[in-house]
């Protein structure tokens, strides 16, 4: 205890130094308004989430600089963070002329984004039918697809055939094989800490849907409350690999041999090629009831224009110039760094890396099982399906009771959106 | 402006207006120099505290689903709507679960730490500054030891690690709510992190204890230890105890972070801050909705802290001013 | 209640009387202190491990207690990576909680000052309504707070990091107290001299309140260092990111890179460090002398 009687600094030196803090602060004010007016003609600013692959920051800022017509400066972010952010911001003047998300009918119905029919129209064969499908509303077109991400199940061969089990076709057979791929160092299944990534393709494989073509729930049915049982079974088990330090994008659970088959994208595929060799293969998602089909859900990212926007149109020739106009950039975007499959079939059929082995095999899922977003699924609807998840899978909550929530959320929504 | 003038400091604040002595006038008035000392402070906290307040209380009664700039009057739908919800009333439950953990025992911790520090007579600085140093990180940076390291499910986390020498098995702490192990990932990080300051006021309020107390105990024939510490140390520390409470419960109140970074889309352990979030004011976008749980919340704290200042006595300074 | 406040302006001696005691030996009280000191060490221990460990290590088959190798890399690899300007984020971070600290002082405490001391017939109805905004939660207020201050084209700027968050109803509510407990005689004197309010408070209280305003300092810096909503959605731009948004970006879609966020953490604590040891000696007075003891 030293400190008591020192209180005397001098107050004039403090203040002095305050004083020039301020000044300092407000000069520094003054020069940091980060280059949003410069360069000469318009000036674009697109907005992407944080892509994890090496090089993938990169290759769109050079796609962005060799575009000629406008000033392009691009914002990277988190991931974690990135709809907070890109919501918040379409809310102000200093939101992105040009952004990537996927397709949902509430910024549609909200004047967030742009119609895109004439850009696209010209070209509109060309694309995957279900990714027009999936972007239209009323016969207008508002998101040109990049990328489609088939997303499904990877496992490692020589853990399967050490256990003497196969590739399941049931979700019964899967949840058999998990059993026996457990041991006291590998779990036999991943399918990320809180388990949303199954929430489609359970829905699919159950052979229900999310909602009629009418906007009304199809996704309340007897095959979908058994699924969930069985999850809730596969949670408790003890076969599931729980509270893993990366999330089930990430393939690092697999690729560290933490489990034995984890949910997973066509994008981590490079990734899993290095670390694992050959000693990987891939399965969809298998049937839930008899009356199911196996399924695969076809994520991906769209470009989007912010409506609100200073620079509609010089934002849309930009989207036109880059997704529609150079194939080369949506070819090496597509591929070069995580796998993707392009959306428009001549881009696709040029794909040699998609052409053998797994990737192969992936793109036969992907047009074999694959479902794509339901534009009129939006994201407060997600969200009650997720708590769903939460309440009966990872908590015992009757099904029945939580799929009834369920409703009264998504119905709210769906009266509000469609009346 | 008022152009009062009075000088006179003995006279209680209620100063009526005198006629105005003009010459020596605004540097002596206390008016104009209230506002002198306060006005830049006021003026910015109408600006940038009060103005979104009041938007919120604007939104809370429109449609404004995307938008902060709605023109749909709903009147009391959203009040009606967040009132009727289980799941933002169930949230109330959580925070006052979340709240009798907390709040007990960071209050015990502090001041057992407290005492501890405040006997030392060797490296004293020392261990404040161990004790302390905790408040210095942030709760994002808390949450990704906490989770990632401490309470990873894995079989590779400390936690796992240290209760399989014992020979238990991995438990999967913030994913499986059944027992609601992510109440003890929660406590234990918010007690480190907040520990250290409430132990430097509980310190502070030590050190104002006059030692005669403690002398005129010890003629008393009052044994040191409990007895003082029973009936001198924690009557004396009353008021700071009441300030800490309160200020621990606003903070259980305003909890979000590490709700947030922890215990994404769970739909348990999620304060009224977390439900809101969720509900409306995240990536669902319903600001109508979520401006009008908030009001209710800050309505329901305003309730809540006036009680505990009637019960407690808290901020009987005002009074005696 | 009747105040047991020692006059404010710190001037007592350290006490050295036996007050307590007797409960513990002096060897087990060293005995506790220490073991809940290693306790609350012990992330700050991980902290270190995981930062100077490689990803595989610190994701390994087994917990290990110490990296085999440590990676004295991992340091440079956080200031050569082109993707996050860290220093440049390091510096934005000083620049804000400096000026949020030293803006924050000012208007809080001349605010409390005038609050506390200054007789206005509607001062304490004011006191009310700052009082008022502690009890509305940030996030609440916090998308139209950001669609006022884009408006005013404030994004990516100090300006817009810093302006919105000076005003603040706690600190402000802690000066008053504090500046109810201070020692009149000590500005009736002053105003004797001839000193109005204004000279009164800088040529007498605040120098003798320095030891409060330096424990307000404290605390006021931590909260501006580890402010993380707020700049998270103005600093649009890499260039105008604090250290906190920063740490996050480390946190991408598709690989989590440990051992980088571990760093980032552990460097962007170690400022704080520094800026508590040089001012904790008198966080303590400071907040003796808080009105918040009652």
């Amino acid at each position: 205890m030293s400190a008591m009687s020192n209180s005397n600094w001098d107050r004039r030196s403090v203040l002095r130094a305050a004083m020039g803090l301020a000044a300092a602060g407000g000069l520094a004010a003054c020069g940091s308004n980060t280059g949003r007016a410069g360069g000469s003609g318009k000036t674009l600013v697109q907005m992407f989430h944080a892509y994890g692959e090496a090089g993938t920051e990169q290759a769109i800022k050079k796609y962005a600089k060799a575009y000629k017509e406008a000033n392009v400066t691009t914002q990277w972010i988190t991931s974690a963070d990135f709809e907070s952010k890109l919501f918040s911001t379409l809310l102000t003047d200093n939101a992105p002329d040009v952004f990537e998300f996927h397709p949902q009918i509430q910024m549609i119905k909200s004047g967030q984004v742009a119609d895109l029919t004439d850009i696209i129209e010209p070209v509109k064969d060309d694309f995957n039918p279900a990714d027009i499908q999936s972007h239209t509303v009323d016969g207008k077109i508002y998101g040109v697809r990049m990328i489609d991400d088939p997303q499904f199940f990877f496992y490692r061969k020589s853990m399967f055939e050490e256990a003497g089990v196969d590739v399941p076709t049931t979700l019964d057979e899967l949840m058999e094989i998990s059993a026996k791929l457990t041991t006291s160092k590998v779990k036999g299944l991943y399918i990320g800490n809180d388990l949303h990534n199954v929430n489609d393709t359970l829905i699919w494989s159950a052979g229900a849907q999310h909602l009629t073509e009418n906007n009304e729930i199809a996704y309340h049915t007897d095959g979908v409350v058994e699924g969930l049982k069985k999850m809730r079974k596969l949670f408790t088990s003890g076969d599931l690999l729980l509270g893993a330090p990366t999330e089930s994008w990430d393939p690092s659970s697999l690729n560290q041999g933490l489990c034995a088959i984890q949910f997973c994208g066509m994008w981590a595929m490079p990734q899993i090629q290095d670390a694992l060799g050959d000693d990987w293969g891939i399965f969809p998602f298998p049937k839930v009831t008899d009356s199911g089909k196996q399924s695969v859900y076809n994520g991906g990212w769209s470009m989007f224009v912010n409506a609100k926007g200073k620079n509609v149109e010089a934002a849309k020739e930009y989207v036109k110039w880059l997704w529609i106009d150079q194939k080369e950039y949506q070819e090496d975007w597509a591929t070069s760094y995580g796998f993707h499959i392009p959306p428009r079939a001549s881009l696709a059929k040029e794909a040699t890396k998609l052409k053998s082995g797994n990737a192969a095999e992936g793109v036969r899922l992907f047009n074999e099982f694959g479902h794509f977003d339901n534009i009129g699924w939006t994201q407060a609807m997600r969200t009650a399906m997720e708590d769903v998840w939460a309440n009966c899978v990872r908590k015992d909550m009757d099904p029945e009771a939580a799929l009834d929530k369920c409703d009264t959320a998504v119905n709210r929504e769906l009266k509000k959106l469609f009346g | 402006m008022s152009t009062t003038t009075t000088r006179d400091l003995a006279r209680p604040a209620s100063a009526k207006a005198s006629p105005a002595k003009p010459r020596r006038g605004l540097r002596g008035s206390p008016t104009f120099n209230f506002w002198l000392f306060t006005g830049p402070f006021l003026i910015g906290l109408a600006i940038f505290v009060y103005a979104p307040i009041l938007w919120s209380l604007w939104l809370s009664f429109f449609e404004a689903r995307f938008t902060v700039t709605p023109d749909e009057f709903v009147g009391f739908e959203n009040y009606a709507y967040m009132l009727t919800n289980d799941d933002f009333v169930g949230s109330l439950g959580t925070f006052t679960v979340f709240a009798a953990f907390i709040v007990p025992t960071t209050w015990a911790l502090s001041l057992g730490l407290a005492l501890l520090v405040n006997r030392l007579r060797f490296m004293r600085a020392f261990f404040r500054s161990v004790f302390f140093l905790p408040t210095a990180v942030s709760y994002v940076a808390a949450s990704l030891i906490w989770k990632m390291s401490i309470f990873s499910g894995v079989r590779f986390g400390l936690m796992n690690t240290v209760l399989g020498w014992f020979g238990i098995d991995n438990i999967a702490w913030l994913i499986d709510p059944n027992p609601p192990w992510y109440w003890l990932v929660i406590v234990t990080a918010r007690l480190w992190l907040q520990s250290g300051f409430y132990m430097i006021l509980f310190i502070a309020a030590l050190q104002n204890i006059p030692d005669e107390l403690y002398e005129a105990a010890a003629i008393d024939g009052a044994k040191p230890g409990w007895q003082t510490f029973w009936y001198i140390t924690l009557p004396q520390l009353r008021a700071t105890s009441t300030a800490v409470i309160l200020l621990l419960l606003v903070a259980a109140y305003q909890a979000f972070d590490e709700f947030f970074n922890l215990l994404s889309k769970t739909t348990w352990g999620r304060p009224p801050l977390m439900e809101l979030y969720y509900k409306a004011l995240g990536e669902s976008q319903d600001y109508g909705a979520g401006s009008a749980g908030a009001l209710i919340l800050t309505v329901l704290i305003c309730a809540v802290t006036l009680l505990q200042g009637k019960l407690m006595g808290f901020g009987r300074g005002d009074e005696s001013k | 209640m009747p105040e047991v406040r020692k006059s404010a302006p710190a001037s007592g001696k350290p006490r050295r009387v036996k007050r307590g005691g007797g409960v513990m030996s002096s060897t087990g009280l060293y005995i506790a202190t220490g073991v809940s000191a290693l306790l609350f060490l012990v992330p700050f221990y991980i902290l270190l491990r995981n930062a100077l460990s490689t990803d595989a290590e610190i994701t390994g088959e087994n917990w290990k207690f110490f990296p085999t190798d440590i990676q004295w890399g991992n340091i440079g690899e956080l200031f050569t990576d082109e993707t996050v300007p860290f220093a440049q984020s390091l510096w934005n971070s000083a620049v804000v909680a400096t000026l949020h600290t030293v803006g924050v002082l000012l208007l809080c405490s001349l605010a409390g000052y005038g609050l506390a001391r200054i007789p206005y017939k509607h001062a304490n109805k004011i006191f009310y309504a700052v009082l008022g905004t502690l009890m509305v939660p940030t996030a609440v207020t916090f998308v139209p707070s950001f669609v006022l201050v884009s408006s005013l084209g404030w994004v990516d700027t100090y300006r817009g990091l810093i302006i919105p968050g000076l005003f603040s109803g706690f600190t402000c509510f802690l000066f008053r107290q504090y500046f109810l407990g201070f020692p009149k005689e000590l500005e009736e004197a002053a105003r004797v001299d001839g000193l109005g309010y204004w000279g009164a408070y800088w040529r007498i209280v605040v120098p003798n309140s320095l030891n409060f305003f330096a424990a307000m300092a404290t605390i006021t810096f931590i909260q501006g260092w580890n402010a993380f909503l707020w700049p998270l959605v103005i600093g649009q731009d890499p260039g105008a990111w604090t250290v906190q948004v920063a740490l996050s970006s480390y946190m991408t879609n598709q690989t989590v890179v440990f051992h980088m966020i571990f760093m980032a953490t552990a460097v962007s604590i170690l400022p704080l460090v520094f800026v508590f040891l040089f001012l904790q000696r008198w966080l303590v007075q400071g907040i003796a002398q808080t009105g918040i003891k009652g």
